[in-house]
C-alpha cells in the first residue's frame, strides 16, 4: 500500500509539490513568529533578571535598562562613586557591579566594569581581566575577529565613534570571549579605573590620600540583593535620591528594577507581537483554505480512478486506507519540512536577534508550537478523511 | 457452475429487463450475442456483484450471489472472478505492472505478471505508461490483470469492442486460449467469432425485452 501510495504521489508530483510547499510556508511561518517571539521574550527577561535593581542618573527608566544590559543606546550620565560606596556598606546587598560606558573603539563601544560583570560568559582566549589593575581589555569575540585582535595586543579608544583622536595611553588585550550571538560580542570590556585613567582620572586614582583611593564617576551600579523585599526597599530608597558629592555638585538618582522595566517594554511590544500573530493566524487560515481545496480537488480528479478501483473488486476500506496514508505522508513531510524551515531561520536570524543580547536556541520548541505542528498535519488529513467518509457512504461502484 | 434464475433489472430510465433462465457450466466458454440494450453487460455485473437484480437468483458454485453483502461481493470479486471491461478500465498514469500489482492491495499474489504478460506478448512494455500504449496493448493489460489472480470465472464485455477485426480476432483468440479450463462468459455484437466459444448464447432470445414501466404505470 505505502508503496501504492507513493507511486500516486509521484503521479501526481506537482498538486504534491503545491500542497507540501503550501504547509510548509504557512505551518513554517506560523511556527517561526511563534518561537522568535517566546524566545526574544524569555530572553530578554532573562538578562532582566540577572540583576535585582539598577541605580544610575535620572531619566529615562528604559535608557538606562537598555545601557546597562543590553549596551544599546546611550548612557544617560554619570553618578558619584559614592553611590557604589553606599550601597557596598548596605547590609541588605549581596553583590554589586559598578558600569560605565565611555569610549570607543573602531565603533565598538568600550565598557567600563569588573570581571564579576563577564561571569556568564566563557574566555576564548586568554585570561580574565584583573579587578585590581587597569589598562587591561576583554573584548567580545566580534571586535577581536573584524578588528584582529590577538592576546597581548594593545588598543587605543577614542572619546567617541567617530573622533579620529586616540587616547595617549594603550589596552592591553588580555582575554577574547568565546562568540555569544549577543551584544557581548560587540564590546571591549576593561575595568572601570582604566577609564578613569583615560579621562584624566588616573591621578586621582593611583594617589592614597589618607588611606583613602579616589574614584571617577559611574554611569550605573547593578546591585543585587539579599531577597526581592529588599530590592523594592532600596529601589523605592535611590529612586529620585539626591546625592551631593565631594565638590558640592547634586545629582538626582534614579532606581529601576530591571525586570520590571522590561516587562513594561515588552508590554507595549505586546501589541505589535500580536499584530503580527495575527497575521500568521490569516496565512494560516488562508493556506487551510487552499490545502483543502487542493486537496478535494485531487480527491474529485481520483474519483474516476476510485471508481475503478472499485470494479476490479479493491474494497472502499482499503482505498480510503490508501487516500489517507497518502495524504498523510504528505502532511507529515510538509510538518517535519516546515518544523526543519523554521530552525533553519531561527539560525539565519541569530546574529540579527543577538543585538538584543538574546541567543535564540535552534532546539528550543514551545508546546504551542508542536500543537500548531500537530493543528496543520491534522488539517493536511482532514479533506481527504472528510471526502473519503463520503466516498464510503456512497459507494462509487456503480458508475 | 453459474445458475441464473428469473432476475430483473430495473434502471433509472424507466425501463426493466426480464432474464429467462440460463445456465453456464464450469470450464466451458460462452459468448453472449444480441442488440445493444437487450441487458449482456448488466448481466455480466450482476454475476460480478457490480449490480444487483430486484428479483431472481444468480447461484455461483451454490452461493447466491444477490443474497451476499456488496463487501462479500468485493471479496468473490477479487478471489473468483477476472473481469475484462470493454473500456479497460486502466489506470492511464501508472504502468503495465503497477495495474497489475494494484490487486495486491487487497492481498492478491501477482507474482505471475511477469509469465502472463509474456504469454500475452506484452512483456516488453511491462514499464510502460498504460496511456502510451495502443488499444489492442490496453486490452491484453486488461486481460493480464483479470488472469493475474488466477480466476475461476472470467467474464468479458466486449473484450474487442475498441479494437480492429483482426486484432479483435487475435485478442479473442489468445484469450479463449489463456481461458483453458476455466468458465469463460465473453459479451459481444461479433458473430465471426463465434468459433472460439463452447456455446453462443442469442440474448435477445433469453430475455424478454425491455419493457416500458412508465407506460406499465400509466396504464394502471
Amino acid at each position: 500500500m505505502l508503496r501504492f501510495a507513493l507511486k500516486n504521489m509521484a503521479i501526481k508530483r506537482v498538486q504534491t509539490i503545491l500542497i507540501v510547499l503550501s504547509i510548509v510556508i504557512s505551518a513554517g511561518i506560523g511556527v517561526l513568529s511563534f518561537n522568535i517571539a517566546s524566545q526574544v521574550d524569555d530572553g530578554i527577561t532573562d538578562n532582566a533578571g540577572y540583576y535585582s535593581l539598577i541605580v544610575g542618573p535620572a531619566g529615562s527608566e528604559t535608557q538606562l535598562a537598555m545601557n546597562t544590559m543590553y549596551f544599546a543606546e546611550e548612557p544617560l550620565g554619570t553618578i558619584p562613586y559614592e553611590v557604589v560606596t553606599l550601597l557596598q556598606q548596605d547590609q541588605r546587598v549581596s553583590s554589586l557591579i559598578p558600569f560605565a560606558m565611555a569610549d570607543s573603539y573602531n565603533g565598538y563601544d568600550v565598557v567600563g566594569t569588573q570581571a564579576a560583570f563577564l561571569q556568564s560568559k566563557t574566555l576564548a582566549r586568554g585570561d580574565m581581566m584583573e579587578d585590581d589593575a587597569s589598562m587591561q581589555a576583554v573584548v567580545g569575540a566580534n571586535v577581536a575577529k573584524y578588528c584582529g585582535l590577538t592576546i597581548g595586543d594593545v588598543i587605543y579608544t577614542s572619546h567617541s565613534v567617530g573622533s579620529t583622536q586616540t587616547h595617549e595611553k594603550g589596552i592591553t588585550v588580555v582575554g577574547i570571549l568565546q562568540q555569544s550571538h549577543s551584544a557581548y560580542d560587540n564590546v571591549v570590556f576593561t575595568q572601570i579605573r582604566t577609564l578613569w585613567e583615560l579621562h584624566d582620572h588616573g591621578e586621582e586614582a593611583h594617589e592614597e590620600d589618607e588611606g583613602h583611593e579616589h574614584h571617577g564617576t559611574v554611569c550605573a551600579v547593578l546591585v543585587n540583593t539579599k531577597n526581592p523585599g529588599y530590592a523594592m526597599q532600596l529601589t523605592n530608597e535611590y529612586d529620585g535620591k539626591i546625592l551631593t558629592d565631594e565638590e558640592g555638585d547634586s545629582h538626582t538618582l534614579q532606581a529601576i528594577e530591571p525586570m520590571a522595566v522590561v516587562r513594561d517594554v515588552l508590554n507595549d511590544a505586546d501589541n505589535t507581537k500580536y499584530i503580527v500573530f495575527v497575521l500568521c493566524a490569516v496565512i494560516l487560515v488562508m493556506n487551510i483554505i487552499i490545502i483543502s481545496i487542493i486537496t478535494l480537488l485531487n480527491m474529485y480528479h481520483s474519483a474516476k480512478e476510485i471508481s475503478l478501483m472499485r470494479l476490479i473488486g479493491i474494497s472502499m476500506k482499503k482505498i480510503n486506507l490508501l487516500y489517507i496514508l497518502q495524504n498523510g505522508m504528505i502532511g507529515l513531510l510538509s510538518t517535519l519540512l516546515a518544523f526543519g524551515v523554521s530552525r533553519l531561520c531561527l539560525l539565519l536570524m541569530n546574529d540579527y536577534v543577538s543585538s538584543m543580547g538574546v541567543v535564540l536556541n535552534i532546539g528550543k520548541l514551545y508546546p504551542a508550537e508542536i500543537l500548531i505542528l500537530l493543528g496543520v498535519f491534522f488539517i493536511s488529513v482532514l479533506p481527504t478523511m472528510i471526502w473519503t467518509y463520503f466516498m464510503s457512504r456512497k459507494d462509487s461502484i456503480h458508475e | 457452475m453459474i445458475e441464473i434464475n428469473g432476475i430483473t433489472k430495473k434502471f433509472k430510465n424507466e425501463t426493466a429487463i426480464d432474464y429467462r433462465d440460463m445456465v453456464f457450466e464450469t470450464g466451458k466458454s460462452y459468448m453472449l450475442l444480441g442488440a445493444s440494450g437487450c441487458g449482456k453487460s448488466t448481466l455480466l455485473n450482476m454475476i460480478a456483484g457490480i449490480l444487483s437484480p430486484e428479483s431472481g437468483s444468480i447461484l455461483i458454485d451454490g452461493e447466491d450471489m444477490t443474497q451476499k453483502s456488496q463487501k462479500e461481493k468485493d471479496r468473490f470479486r477479487i478471489e473468483r472472478i477476472g473481469y475484462i471491461f470493454q473500456d479497460f478500465k486502466l489506470i492511464e498514469e501508472m504502468t503495465v505492472l503497477d495495474n497489475l500489482h494494484i490487486l495486491r492491495l487487497e492481498g492478491v499474489d501477482t507474482s505471475d505478471a511477469g509469465d502472463i504478460l509474456t504469454s500475452l506478448g506484452i512483456a516488453e512494455k511491462k514499464n510502460a505508461k498504460i496511456k502510451h500504449l495502443s488499444g489492442g496493448q490496453k486490452q491484453r493489460v486488461a486481460i493480464a490483470r483479470a488472469l493475474v489472480k488466477k480466476p475461476d470465472i472470467i467474464l468479458a464485455d466486449e473484450p474487442t469492442g475498441n479494437l480492429n477485426f483482426a486484432i479483435g480476432e487475435q485478442v479473442m483468440r489468445e484469450l479463449c486460449e489463456v481461458s483453458q479450463g476455466k468458465t469463460l462468459i465473453a459479451v459481444t455484437h461479433d458473430d465471426r467469432l463465434a468459433k472460439y466459444f463452447d456455446e453462443i448464447i442469442d440474448m435477445n432470445e433469453v430475455t424478454g425485452g425491455k419493457r416500458d414501466l412508465f407506460s406499465e404505470q400509466e396504464g394502471k
